[in-house]
């Protein structure tokens, strides 16, 4: 059992593969051995995929450069979604979960006074463009840094819209060339257990066995050995989340100079929505459903009149989502990570950043011995069930709040039954006191408080604002009006997000 | 700024009065620098890198003024400087994209009544035209090392941001970013790899000329002096 750790065999590529690859290589050297099989799947196209803004971490720690980065994958600057038709539908009816928190925040809390003015008002203003400048910059289409800014930095919080497909053969050539990453091409075929249950070896059909000490499996929905192997079960989600289905195409811009849009616009239909995400040769557009409530034909009538004339020449791909994710994590001395750890529909972009953090987890308290891995398997399974908890929690809130009365699928996702008791909670204290660090203690967070104030005031939500929450009005004056002269200011300075990218194919950030 | 291509024809009678054409300097606080200059200006000015707005690329700078558009070392109508970058000393000449020599007709030293001739009355190009030439040469010449240069501190990861946070004798102060300077113990690191003596004083006289940044702070304080007494209620 006091077996040391010093061979990790990572099964399956993509980007969840080489990300996990690249930070455990990065972190631990020559050191460690690290190996990754896959069987290599040659031209394959990606859909464009959302990240957070931890993914310019998680590159300078594999140590690739931005600049590089976002021409190898086609990336384009991403500040957070637009939420359109969510609330009621109308034409007028969107919001903004932006990257910036709100101005003060979390020193002061902005929420009250602007639910105070909000309920004095009939037409409210906007609170996420009231408490922060991003929205603003989204909607002129800027850019959040500017050519001198430094590699990874900016002037507003940003992520990333990419192919993630180039990003798993960027960080391949990076991993294989740049950190000693053993890369075997191979069908596995069966698997070798020790008494145990511990994965011995994964036997390959030109390669033969491959002996590790720890297997990170990153092979996909398959979920090739904590799913099959180890008969770790799946724990579906679909009575919380109806997502199941999506119908993807890849839409070319209309113009050379179309705007490309630095925001994932989240655009609601009658049953599901419509994702659109601009990289810089493409955009990607795609319709997730609920196939219990819709027939593929009804959705691609929706899609078609959303993407336009252009939607004729296209080729729709559609794609089974299985909503949720295994029992536990990390199981023996198999992790998961990626897809055959679970899914979730894509509404926050949780699928990389779950990848990034796993790895990240993973790469930073790498077991010594067989001895040590069981203790930091229990503690990874607490700390990934809990972060699986809240995001299914923050992506039904998106949902539950709506006013929208036009399909089954809406009315259904307000059902009590399907909302989580923890989620029913919070919002009873909510329309009394708002989202706070009070409500998100751990250290494990995904969202922050100031996540939950956006989606729930850019839903119509109010909390009741008490005497006591208001007694900084001076200070909350000074920084409702301090994000009106930022918006003023980055408005005659940033350059549009097409034209900075555009740059980019030819200069480079620096490094400082 | 009215730059027109240079030629015989056109500007056979032209005359400067090359004192005047320092002007331009008078609201620049960045003069940009080529290598083969750096250790000499490095004795009066503190020397940084900085960023150029529209490609984000590095080029050596002196540093002249503590905020956009001031230069503390021009007096009335000169600069009180002792070494004067190229970049100043061929003004009001400019190279084209093609590398042809182009001329602002609207600089104040465009001046008939000038003390200088751009051609002899032989035709021959004046003693002063031929060194305005030598100096255009230099920092035609000078492109290439400069880059190579800054390429160097950048792959030795030598580039650190400095913000000057200053505070003057009135009480105000000021922060002044966008500037950036050498690691002197990355540079301790880096000197084996770096090796050639040349390219080591050159950064060494850019770091040691950061010091001068105080006496930008003690212009800028008789500056401000001057101002408070010229504001003074005259009893």
């Amino acid at each position: 059992m006091n077996k040391p750790v010093s061979r990790v065999c990572i099964v399956g590529g993509g980007s969840a593969g080489w990300l996990t690859a690249g930070l455990i290589a990065a972190r631990h050297g020559p050191g460690l051995s690290v190996t990754l099989v896959e069987s290599v799947q040659r031209g394959t196209i990606g859909v464009g995929e959302g990240t957070w803004p931890t993914m310019r971490n998680t590159l300078r720690k594999i140590g690739i450069n931005e600049t590089d980065f976002m021409r190898a994958c086609n990336a384009s600057f991403k500040q957070g979604a637009k939420f359109a038709g969510w609330r009621n539908g109308r034409a007028d009816d969107f919001y903004y979960h932006p990257l910036v928190l709100p101005e003060g925040f979390p020193d002061l809390d902005l929420a009250p006074y602007w639910n105070e003015a909000a309920q004095a008002s009939d037409q409210p203003s906007s609170f996420s463009d009231s408490v922060c400048f991003q929205q603003f910059l989204c909607e002129n289409h800027m850019a959040p840094k500017l050519m001198t800014s430094p590699e990874y930095g900016g002037i507003a919080n940003y992520a990333y819209h990419l192919d993630a497909v180039r990003l798993g053969e960027m960080l391949r050539d990076h991993c294989v060339n740049r950190l000693g990453v053993t890369h075997i091409d191979d069908e596995i075929i069966t698997v070798e257990q020790t008494d145990n249950g511990d994965v011995r070896a994964v036997v390959g059909e030109r390669h033969g066995e491959i002996e590790a000490d720890l297997f990170v499996d990153c092979s996909g929905f398959a979920s090739l050995l904590l799913g099959q192997t180890l008969g770790v079960p799946f724990i579906d989600c679909n009575d919380v989340l109806f997502i199941d289905r999506a119908l993807a195409v890849q839409v070319p811009y209309e113009e050379e100079d179309s705007p490309i849009v630095s925001h994932t616009v989240s655009t609601a239909q009658k049953h599901g929505w419509i994702w659109d995400i601009g990289l810089t040769n493409r955009r990607g557009v795609g319709y997730v459903w609920s196939s219990a409530h819709a027939g593929a034909d009804r959705i691609e009538e929706e899609l078609a009149a959303y993407v336009g004339p252009a939607f004729s020449k296209l080729t729709p791909r559609e794609i089974t989502i299985r909503s949720g994710h295994r029992e536990t994590f990390w199981k023996n001395n198999v992790v998961g990570v990626g897809l055959a750890a679970g899914f979730l529909e894509p509404l926050e972009a949780s699928a990389l950043v779950l990848v990034e953090l796993s790895a990240d987890y993973i790469a930073s308290t790498m077991p010594a011995t067989r001895h040590a891995m069981d203790i930091v398997a229990r503690r990874f399974n607490t700390i990934t069930r809990y972060r699986w908890d809240r995001i299914i929690e923050f992506l039904k809130l998106h949902y539950m709040l709506s006013e929208r009365d036009d399909t089954a699928f809406w009315r259904d996702n307000r059902d009590p039954a399907t909302i989580p008791q923890t989620l029913k909670d919070q919002l009873e204290l909510w329309r009394d006191t708002p989202p706070g660090e009070h409500d998100f203690s751990s250290a494990h967070e995904m969202f922050p408080a100031a996540s939950y104030q956006y989606v729930l005031y850019g839903m119509g939500f109010r909390t009741r604002p008490r005497e006591g929450a208001l007694a900084m009005a001076h200070k909350a004056a000074d920084a409702f009006a301090r994000n009106m002269q930022i918006k003023a200011r980055l408005g005659a300075t940033m350059p549009t997000n097409r034209a900075l990218l555009t740059k980019l194919a030819q200069y480079r950030f620096q490094p400082v | 700024m009215t730059l027109v291509p240079l030629t015989r024809k056109d500007h056979a009678a032209l005359r400067l009065n090359p004192a005047r054409a320092a002007q331009a300097a008078a609201s620049v606080h960045l003069v940009p620098l080529v290598r083969s200059e750096i250790r000499k200006i490095t004795g009066q000015f503190p020397v940084f890198l900085a960023k150029d707005g529209e490609t984000g690329e590095f080029y050596p700078a002196a540093l002249m003024g503590l905020e956009p558009h001031e230069n503390l070392f021009w007096a009335e109508d000169r600069l009180e400087a002792s070494r004067v970058p190229l970049n100043l000393l061929r003004l009001p000449f400019f190279i084209g994209h093609d590398g042809a020599v182009m001329i602002d007709m609207a600089s104040p030293a465009v001046d008939a009544n000038g003390p200088v001739a751009l051609l002899n009355a032989d035709g021959s190009d004046s003693a002063w035209f031929t060194s305005v030439q030598a100096m255009l040469g230099e920092l035609a010449g000078g492109q290439a090392p400069t880059r190579a240069l800054v390429d160097t501190v950048l792959a030795h990861g030598l580039v650190q941001e400095v913000k000057l946070d200053l505070r003057f004798h009135n009480g105000t102060s000021a922060q002044l970013s966008g500037l950036y300077g050498l690691d002197e113990a990355a540079l301790g690191r880096a000197l084996p790899q770096i090796a050639d003596i040349d390219t080591v004083m050159v950064l060494a006289a850019m770091v040691l000329s950061l010091d001068h940044v105080a006496t930008l702070v003690k212009r800028k304080n008789a500056r401000l002096a001057a101002m408070d007494q010229w504001l003074a209620p005259q009893v």
